[in-house]
Order: structure tokens, then C-alpha cells, then sequence
């Protein structure tokens, strides 16, 4: 399946058919979405050499064809709690200006087209935890799902605005 | 695109094949700065190269650059052919560097996208000043503007008739049409018709008869005719066969211009080429002269012969190409996925069914390994580059300074063939300079009487010496001057509140040397403008320690001093030894490995506040247990079960207990991704053979933050 999707991804390498495809997967009960312009590739769970004295959500290491990436589990990213790794659990090769990290998914969905009218900002009265709604820019409903649209970068920013903060921390102690 | 794409590879091509001459020509230079006067061979040289630059840069239209070559041509072209005796060598020898210099300085700009905007006119000026007072010599005439003598050249090959007053010259470009077959042929027939009325005829390109690629010449840039006749110009016309001709330009000139229409046409003088064959014997013969010096030997030669077919033959293919370095990381990543793609093939668990007949396989297994071991060192060797160019540099710095400070300096230089990983050169340029002038600076004595009293030659001298052992390649500067008087280096130490007060016993020899790479350490009560301010040597050991080398000073007081650099062979690959604490696995660098121990537990102290020592040899060290470090499950908490690695950074040793020894093996350097924050103790990370990562213990981080808690 992961393969299959690669190859549509391979195949659709331009950044206009790109636009409005999103990468769904599953992860605990919620759906979520990526947009296809940041995934590299999808490949099958590896090996992971973990890293020491790094938060928990920090996988470790894989190694892609040669290129060293770390990976990080989204669920534990989300503040949920860890399960055991299947068959159908999956890394999403994502890169985000250059940064290139893998997401472990439990299980990788479709790729899915969402139109931009179809997306509603995440409602700021509702009883969402304070850390959904940092990743999430929007909610998108296709088909009887809701989808939620995760910004790659504040995933990214969110960690360089961890390690300032903890070398702020290391530099006051 | 495509012309823009072309000019780019022929600014490359000129910048990169100008470099290589002007870094031959300072070596010529620097070689025979301490004789007499140059020699055939090296005038020739001199001029051969000013020649190549000269002509590359008029084609780029660097102007200034191409008058200062042509300048410094003329002058080498007048030493060629006239001979003269009493040449200031040592001020001609101050030119040479200047025109490099300036010519350096001009492609420095180019190379940064600027304009080559120096200004040449009093180089020039120089130049001309100095050629009128070498020619004066003979002459007697005042100023002659060399210009003129440059265009007598041709003369000495081709004599021109006796020009009689009626006689008209003419200057005639035939352009063939682009699809012109065989415009050599053509060319030909019409200088066979004008050969019935010339009094003198010349043509360029002069070979269209034995040359077939001439024709290309010809079409690209027309045929060029010098032609001296009583006849007019529609009597030339008439004669020259105009078929196939797109546009026939005829031009009425003086004799004068005839003269030197030779050269301004690039018709080329016909006595480059003989030159330059001569020139090559003579080099042969000079080298096997020569005493080969270990490593010297082959650099020179190679590096002429480089020259040579550069500027001999440009159509000949390039014998060296320059590659993005990207492409060849890129190209070392693949091969070390090759490397492990091969392992996963040859050690396939499916290999592992008894009973399979693999004979075949093994051969070709084999056959396998054999050449992907050999990739890997070609792509390792691809890095390496020599020192020579960096030598090359030092020797000029040597008699820059020494001139300055009026010392009389001979520089030796030993194995300069050493090769280096390309990004290790870069980072050692430096700190070697400063070491080289702080031996001339500092190391020999000013005054010759006090080297004469110690029984000392009079000339101070100084050898810069590189070689490569054991993985690391050390290069040394060493002076037979003064040397350090620890004395002075304690006192003054102590002075400047940079060590505790303790009494200089407590001090090895080592030690107390290297307080001169203390930050803020100076001996030298002035200041020159080569050293002394103090600030210097720090940074010299800073910048090696970047590099994972280190800086080793020796010296006896009146004899001399030396200064050694040891640093590692490249950066990308290191000697490591794999180990395993508990599932994880973790590279040390060998070199940092003093032994590996099996302890007892009564050799673990431990203190109340749950520090643990390790007791061995009567010697306590320090003791980090991995697993605990870095929370990793599994392992052996007993010390009994595992290992005991002692490492050794600068001097200060710790222990760590692992659980066991994997193997030894070169080990690709990759850093860790910079999204993962920095680990202490951590400096890297690679892939093992099977593809699995391991991390490389960082024992300097190690030790640092263990000294922290």
C-alpha cells in the first residue's frame, strides 16, 4: 500500500496537481492531514536508534539510504499514550524546508483532494486540548470524516522554540 | 543559456589554469631567489606563463591584467634574447611577485563576482622603469619604451624584405561562409594568386596545409593576411578567389603596423612552440639534476608537466577536471549504501538454508568485495589533495618575512607530496602561516654574531616538514634558532596570572611550553607587524582543535624550536572501534583508546555523594557507566560482566564501562541532524555494516560535562 502511494507521489511531482492533496493517516482515533508538498516518501517501519538525553516523543534515528533523519512518533507528539508498532505503522518522510524528519503514523490512509473553500480554521471555543490546536490549521470534512490539518512547520518550530528554551534553562542553572 | 553556461566555464578555466601557473611561477621564483640570476629553463618558464595569462586574460578582456603580464613578458623576453649580465636579481625577483601578486589580487575580485578594477599603471610604470634601466645597461639610448622592443619580435624569426618606397601594406580578412567546406583549401589558393604581386606575404593560422582543424579556425575567425606589394587594393581583390568568401576586408596600413601586425593578430610567434620544446628537454635534464628530496621530486614534476599541456595544446583534453564537492559527497554516500547493500546481499539469512551449493557464489561474492573495497579508496583519494600548494604559500611567506626583518632564512621543505583530505587543508592554512612567521619573527636570532657564537652557520634556518604516519599526518616547523627559554615562559605565565602559583618543578617541559599557547601570552616585549600581539598562538591550537589535531611544542633553549601539527588524515572517515551497551550501539575513536580492562568489583570506589572512581595500576580515575548516562536498558550494571574502556583526551583520562567490544573498523563520519538538539558526549553518528546507526562517543563532551555534575 505505502508503495503504491509513493508512486502516485512520484508521479504527481508538480507543485500545481500538488495543490489541494493532502496525505491522510490515522493516528489513536483522529484522522489527520498533510499536505502532499512536504512528503518526501512513505517507507515501512525500521529499525530506530534511539538518542539519548532527547525528549520522549523523539524517536531516534533511521537510516535512509544513507541519509541519517531522526524520526518522531506522532502520537507521543500529541500527548498520547504510546502503542506498539504493526505492520500497518508507517513513516511519513516529510521535509519542511529542508529539514527532513520521519513521522511514525499508525496507519497510513489515502491521499486525499481537499479543497481550499472545504477548510475551516479549528474552532477556538471548543474543548480541544492547548496542544492539538498548535499543530492544527484547520479542519477539513470529506466524505463523514473530519480531518485535521496539521502545519508541518509549526511542528518543526515548536521543537527550535523547545531547545532555545532549554538552553536558556541550561545557561540560567 | 548556453553562452552564458560557456563563458563561465572559460572564467573557470581561466582562473583556475591562471592559478596554477602564477603558484609555478612564485615556486620558480622562490627557488632561485637566493641565486645569482635565473637560468635559461626558468626565463623561459617566466615568460611562457606571463605569455599564457596574457593571452587568456585579453580574451576575457581583463585588461589590466593583460598589461601588467604583457609588461612583465616584455622584460623576461628581453632577458631571453639579449642575455644581459647585470640584472638586480633580487629586485627582479621583488617584480615578479608584484605582477603575481597584483594578477592574484585581480582574481580574487573575479572570483568574487567583482570587477578586476587594480590599477596597473604604476606597476606598469615600474615595469617599463626597470626594462629601460636593465636594457640602458647595453643601450645606452634613455628610455626605450619596451613596447617596441616586444614588437621586434617577430623580426627574430621572419626578416622582412627591405621595404621599397612604392610598396603598400595591407591587412586582409577573408570570412568564408559557415558552411564553407574546406576553407583551409580556399585560404590556400588565395595566398598561392597573391603570391605573384606580394614582396612579402604573411598568414595566419600559418599550418592550413598540415592542420585539418585550421579550417574550423578559419571559419570561426576569419583568414588573416599580411600582405606587402606595390599593387592596389582591387588588383588584391581580383586575385582572391571570392566564391565561397561571406566578406573580404582589406585595410591599407603603415609598415610599422605591418610589423607588428603579426602579434596583435594572434598569429602566435612561431617561437613559443619551438621554445617550449626545447624548454622541456632542458627541464629533464635540470631535473635529473637535481637531488631528489623525498616528495619533492614528483610534485615539481608533475606540476611542469601540468604547465606544459596547458599552454601548449588547448585542444588537447584536460587531464584534470574540477567536481563540485557536492557531487562527490553525494557520490561517497551512494558508495557506502553500496558497501552496505553488499553485506545485506552476501550475509542474507536466505544464504543460510543448509545444504545450498554456493561456490559460484562465493567467487562472485568475492569478486564483489574485491571491487567495492577498491571504490572506496578511490573516492577517499579523491579527497586527498598534497600540501604542495599550502608549502608553497609558507615559502613565500618565509622570504616576505625574512626580508622585512632582514634575516637571512633558507627554508627546507620536506614531503610537501603528503596528501590531506581537501576540507583538513583548508583549516590548516592558517595556523601554519602563523607558526612559520613566528619562527622567523621569534625563533631565529636577529643578530648573526649571536648564531655565529654558538657555532651556528650564520643562516638561519628553518625546515617545514609534513608526513603521514598512523592514521594522522604531522607537520612540523622547525627553526635552529634561539629555542624557548622555559624560565622566561614561567615567569612570565605567572606574571600575567595565567597559571596558579606553583613552583616550576611542578611543570613538565611539555607543560611549561605550552603556555605560549595561553590566551593572552606574548614573550616578546614588541610588537612587530608579523607577531608578537599575543593573541595568536591561542587561536592556532583553537583552530587545530577544530580539526581534531593538536599542537605539540618542543625545544632546546639556543638550539632551536619545534612546532609539530597533528591532525587527522581526513575528517569524513575515522579509526573507530564499534562497542554495544545494551541494545545501543556506540563508536569510539581508537586513537582516544588507551586499553580495555576486565576490573573486579574492588577496584570501584565509590564516594558518599555516589561518584565512582576506578582504582588501576594504583592510578584513580574518574568512571562513567554508559548505560546509566544515557538511560539505556539492558546492559550490565556489574563491572564484573563488562568492559572497562580507559580513554585518554589531552592528557586527562576517564573510564566507561560497556558491555562489549563489536569490532574495529573505519568509520564514515555524519553528523547528527540538527533538529535533534546537541547531545553531550555525543559528536556524531554513523552506519554500521548491516545499516543499523551507531553513535560516536565524544570523549572530550564526555569528560566535560562529567566534570560538571
Amino acid at each position: 500500500m505505502a508503495e503504491e502511494l509513493v508512486e502516485e507521489l512520484l508521479e504527481e511531482d508538480d507543485s500545481d496537481s500538488q495543490k489541494g492533496k493532502f496525505m491522510t493517516f490515522q493516528t489513536g482515533k483522529e484522522y489527520f492531514g498533510i499536505s502532499i508538498s512536504y512528503v518526501n516518501e512513505i517507507i515501512a517501519m525500521q529499525p530506530i536508534t534511539p538518542i539519548p538525553e532527547v525528549d520522549n516523543y523523539i524517536k531516534g534515528l533511521i537510516n535512509l539510504r544513507g541519509k541519517i533523519i531522526p524520526v518522531i512518533d506522532v502520537r507521543v507528539r500529541f500527548k498520547m499514550e504510546p502503542t506498539e508498532y504493526t505492520d500497518r505503522t508507517c513513516i511519513i518522510v516529510i521535509d519542511v524546508k529542508s529539514t527532513v524528519i520521519g513521522l511514525i503514523v499508525e496507519k497510513i490512509e489515502e491521499v486525499d483532494t481537499i479543497l481550499d473553500d472545504d477548510i475551516v480554521p479549528p474552532p477556538s471555543l471548543g474543548h480541544k486540548e492547548h496542544e492539538h490546536s498548535k499543530y492544527v490549521y484547520g479542519l477539513a470534512r470529506t466524505g463523514n470524516r473530519v480531518k485535521l490539518l496539521l502545519d508541518p512547520e509549526r511542528l518543526i518550530k515548536q521543537e527550535i522554540f523547545n531547545v532555545l528554551e532549554d538552553i536558556q534553562e541550561e545557561e540560567q542553572s | 543559456m548556453a553562452e552564458e553556461f560557456n563563458t563561465d566555464s572559460m572564467l573557470s578555466m581561466f582562473l583556475y589554469e591562471s592559478g596554477q601557473l602564477l603558484e609555478q611561477l612564485e615556486g620558480i621564483i622562490l627557488d632561485k631567489q637566493d641565486e645569482d640570476c635565473f637560468d635559461d629553463a626558468d626565463i623561459n618558464e617566466i615568460f611562457r606563463v606571463m605569455h599564457t595569462i596574457k593571452g587568456s586574460s585579453a580574451v576575457l578582456m581583463y585588461e589590466n591584467i593583460t598589461k601588467v603580464a604583457h609588461k612583465l613578458e616584455d622584460v623576461f623576453y628581453y632577458l631571453r634574447e639579449s642575455h644581459p649580465d647585470d640584472v638586480p636579481h633580487l629586485e627582479l625577483v621583488d617584480k615578479v611577485l608584484a605582477v603575481s601578486d597584483f594578477v592574484t589580487g585581480e582574481m580574487d575580485k573575479i572570483k568574487d563576482g567583482d570587477n578586476p578594477d587594480g590599477d596597473e599603471t604604476q606597476l606598469v610604470e615600474d615595469l617599463d622603469e626597470f626594462l629601460s634601466r636593465i636594457k640602458g645597461e647595453i643601450k645606452k639610448q634613455g628610455i626605450r619604451l619596451p613596447k617596441e622592443n616586444k614588437h621586434e619580435e617577430p623580426s627574430q624569426f621572419y626578416i622582412t624584405p627591405v621595404a621599397e618606397n612604392d610598396s603598400h601594406f595591407y591587412r586582409i580578412v577573408i570570412h568564408y561562409r559557415d558552411d564553407t567546406q574546406m576553407s583551409n583549401i580556399r585560404a590556400y589558393s588565395a595566398t598561392y594568386a597573391l603570391k605573384e604581386l606580394a614582396e612579402d606575404l604573411l598568414y595566419s593560422p600559418e599550418d592550413i596545409l598540415t592542420n585539418e582543424d585550421s579550417s574550423n579556425t578559419i571559419l570561426m575567425e576569419g583568414f588573416h593576411i599580411l600582405l606587402q606589394t606595390k599593387s592596389s587594393k582591387e588588383e588584391i581583390l581580383d586575385l582572391i578567389d571570392s566564391s565561397e568568401a561571406e566578406k573580404i576586408d582589406i585595410e591599407e596600413m603603415t609598415a610599422n603596423e605591418y610589423g607588428r601586425g603579426l602579434v596583435e593578430f594572434g598569429m602566435g610567434d612561431p617561437s613559443e612552440f619551438i621554445h617550449l620544446e626545447e624548454e622541456k628537454k632542458e627541464v629533464k635534464v635540470q631535473k635529473s639534476t637535481q637531488k631528489p628530496a623525498p616528495g619533492d621530486y614528483i610534485v615539481k614534476a608533475k606540476e611542469t608537466g601540468k604547465g606544459k599541456t596547458l599552454a601548449k595544446n588547448q585542444h588537447k583534453q584536460q587531464t584534470i577536471i574540477s567536481v563540485n564537492v557536492e557531487k562527490m559527497d553525494a557520490l561517497m554516500d551512494l558508495i557506502g549504501e553500496l558497501v552496505i547493500a553488499e553485506a545485506v546481499v552476501l550475509q542474507n539469512p536466505d544464504l543460510k538454508v543448509p545444504g545450498l551449493e554456493l561456490g559460484n557464489f562465493q567467487k562472485a561474492s568475492a569478486q564483489l568485495s574485491k571491487i567495492t573495497t577498491e571504490l572506496q579508496e578511490v573516492i577517499m583519494s579523491m579527497r586527498m589533495m598534497p600540501l604542495t600548494n599550502v608549502f608553497q604559500k609558507m615559502k613565500r611567506i618565509v622570504f616576505d618575512v625574512s626580508r622585512k626583518l632582514d634575516k637571512d632564512i633558507e627554508l627546507e621543505v620536506i614531503g610537501e607530496n603528503t596528501e590531506v583530505d581537501k576540507n583538513i587543508i583548508e583549516h590548516i592554512s592558517d595556523p601554519l602561516m602563523h607558526l612559520v612567521r613566528n619562527s622567523v619573527d621569534h625563533g631565529i636570532e636577529e643578530n648573526t654574531n649571536d648564531r655565529i657564537k654558538l657555532g651556528k652557520p650564520e643562516k638561519g634556518k628553518i625546515t617545514l616538514e609534513a608526513k603521514n604516519e598512523g592514521g594522522k599526518v604531522y607537520i612540523s616547523v622547525r627553526d635552529d634558532g634561539k629555542g624557548l627559554n622555559k624560565e622566561k615562559l614561567y615567569n612570565k605565565a605567572l606574571a600575567n596570572g595565567l597559571i596558579e602559583d606553583r613552583p616550576m618543578s611542578d611543570f613538565q617541559d611539555r607543560e611549561i611550553f605550552r603556555f605560549i599557547t595561553l590566551p593572552g601570552f606574548s614573550t616578546k616585549e614588541e610588537v612587530t607587524e608579523y607577531s608578537g600581539r599575543g593573541v595568536g598562538m591561542d587561536v592556532v591550537v583553537k583552530n587545530i582543535q577544530s580539526i581534531g589535531g593538536r599542537l605539540d611544542i618542543d625545544s632546546v633553549e639556543y638550539e632551536g624550536s619545534e612546532m609539530t601539527l597533528v591532525i587527522p588524515l581526513t575528517l569524513a572517515i575515522i579509526n573507530g572501534i564499534v562497542v554495544q551497551v545494551g541494545n545501543s550501539s556506540f563508536v569510539i575513536e581508537t586513537a582516544s583508546i588507551k586499553e580495555f580492562v576486565r576490573m573486579d568489583n574492588d577496584a570501584l570506589v565509590q564516594e558518599p555523594g555516589g561518584e565512582e572512581y576506578i582504582v588501576l595500576r594504583d592510578e584513580c580515575f574518574p568512571f562513567i557507566r554508559l548505560n546509566e548516562r544515557y538511560n539505556l536498558s539492558g546492559s550490565a550494571d556489574n563491572i564484573e560482566d563488562g568492559i572497562v574502556v580507559v580513554l585518554e583526551h589531552e592528557g586527562n583520562q576517564v573510564c566507561i564501562l560497556i558491555d562489549k567490544l563489536i569490532q574495529e573498523q573505519e568509520i564514515v563520519v555524519k553528523p547528527i541532524p540538527s533538529y535533534v538538539k546537541k547531545v553531550n558526549g555525543i559528536s556524531g553518528c554513523t552506519q554500521l555494516g548491516d545499516g543499523s546507526i551507531a553513535l560516536i562517543l565524544d570523549i572530550a563532551g564526555l569528560m566535560l560535562t562529567e566534570e560538571r555534575r
